[in-house]
């Protein structure tokens, strides 16, 4: 009963934000609307509930089988990759591989300089 | 036999039995042989489904309609993201300036790396716009493929692979850089990896998840904006 009723909130909220995706012609998707209202409702009211935050857990905790339906499909769809397959194969492994240690570099420098700085406060 | 399969298929319980069973083989696998930092779980748990659904000869198209079951939760799931988010936002506060330095530029690159390589190596224009969405979580990715003009199923086979490489290579792009503060690695599993890195900070530790899930809606809504204004250039 508790999870469920942490359950519910969390779907009313993917339903609110479904419905602000629709009512604002946003480009972007309910979940992630939803995430951001949930945060700011939390935001406001300063605290969370047992049953939110047990619910939520339960959810993340799953969210690597909830994914891997959808992952498999990578080895059913290689065909339409047709004919570029070489391109698409470099593109995403060289274009991962210079975004990731890219993003973890400007983190490093703008959050070093930042503590650096702070030192000397 | 057949009548059996076809019996089994008509719900999507098979579907479900199949994919808890993976689930579960992979995390017991992926704790016996040592973690390794190159096999997530996540690409296990995929390759020990795909086996099983070859195996099981259910087929592809039936497999997916019952595992719809289990796939529609992600709505509630990326939801329930914001829960961590709200509860580590004191170490969001302390990191408001690098994360708002290193978001437009990186989650730009992030499309922009690809699509750059995939042009100088001739690609034509549909596949640059299917793959520009890469490093955005399936939702709103399918959403900007469909907008540029390119191919849905493309996209969502370029994210999945991307989701797996980045929680591969922020690993080894951290140890590299002697980076282990888990706010850090976690923003840029999220920003680079979406769901998929996502689930793979969460298993670092709950900060890293809530980075993970700031870097991942960030990107979406930054990417969702400004995406279809910059491309085709």
């Amino acid at each position: 009963m508790v999870l469920l009723r942490g359950f519910l909130v969390l779907v009313v909220f993917f339903l609110l934000g479904e419905a602000l995706r629709v009512l604002v012609g946003l480009p972007i998707s309910g979940g992630v609307l939803g995430m951001v209202m949930v945060t700011a409702t939390l935001m406001l009211r300063g605290r969370v509930s047992d049953q939110l935050a047990e619910a939520s857990r339960g959810l993340i905790s799953v969210l690597v089988l909830l994914i891997s339906p959808g992952v498999v499909g990578v080895f059913f769809i290689a065909d339409r990759f047709a004919g570029h397959w070489f391109s698409v194969a470099v593109a995403l492994v060289a274009g991962t591989l210079l975004s990731s240690v890219t993003t973890l570099w400007l983190m490093k420098k703008t959050a070093g300089d930042r503590t650096r700085g702070h030192s000397h406060d | 036999m057949q009548e059996l399969l076809l019996v089994w298929t008509t719900g999507p319980m098979l579907s479900i039995a199949l994919t808890l069973a993976a689930f579960m083989a992979a995390n017991w696998l992926f704790a016996r042989v040592g973690r390794p930092l190159w096999m997530p779980p996540v690409l296990m748990a995929a390759v020990i489904l795909a086996g099983a659904v070859a195996a099981s000869g259910i087929g592809y198209e039936t497999y997916q309609q019952g595992a719809r079951w289990l796939t529609v939760l992600l709505g509630p799931a990326t939801v329930a993201l914001g829960v961590p988010l709200y509860q580590q936002m004191h170490h969001i506060r302390a990191l408001w300036r690098p994360i708002l330095c290193t978001l437009p530029l990186a989650a730009s690159l992030a499309a922009v790396y690809a699509v750059g390589i995939a042009w100088l190596m001739d690609a034509p224009l549909s596949i640059l716009a299917s793959l520009a969405p890469k490093s955005v979580t399936a939702p709103i990715a399918m959403g900007i493929a469909e907008q540029l003009g390119g191919s849905v199923a493309l996209t969502l086979g370029g994210l999945l692979i991307t989701g797996v490489l980045a929680s591969v290579f922020v690993d080894w792009g951290a140890k590299w850089m002697k980076i282990s503060d888990d706010r850090m690695v976690g923003f840029a599993l999220g920003l680079n990896g979406h769901a998929i890195g996502t689930a793979r900070a969460f298993e670092i530790s709950p900060t890293a998840g809530a980075f993970a899930s700031l870097g991942m809606g960030l990107t979406g809504v930054f990417t969702a904006l400004f995406l279809p204004f910059v491309f085709p250039f």
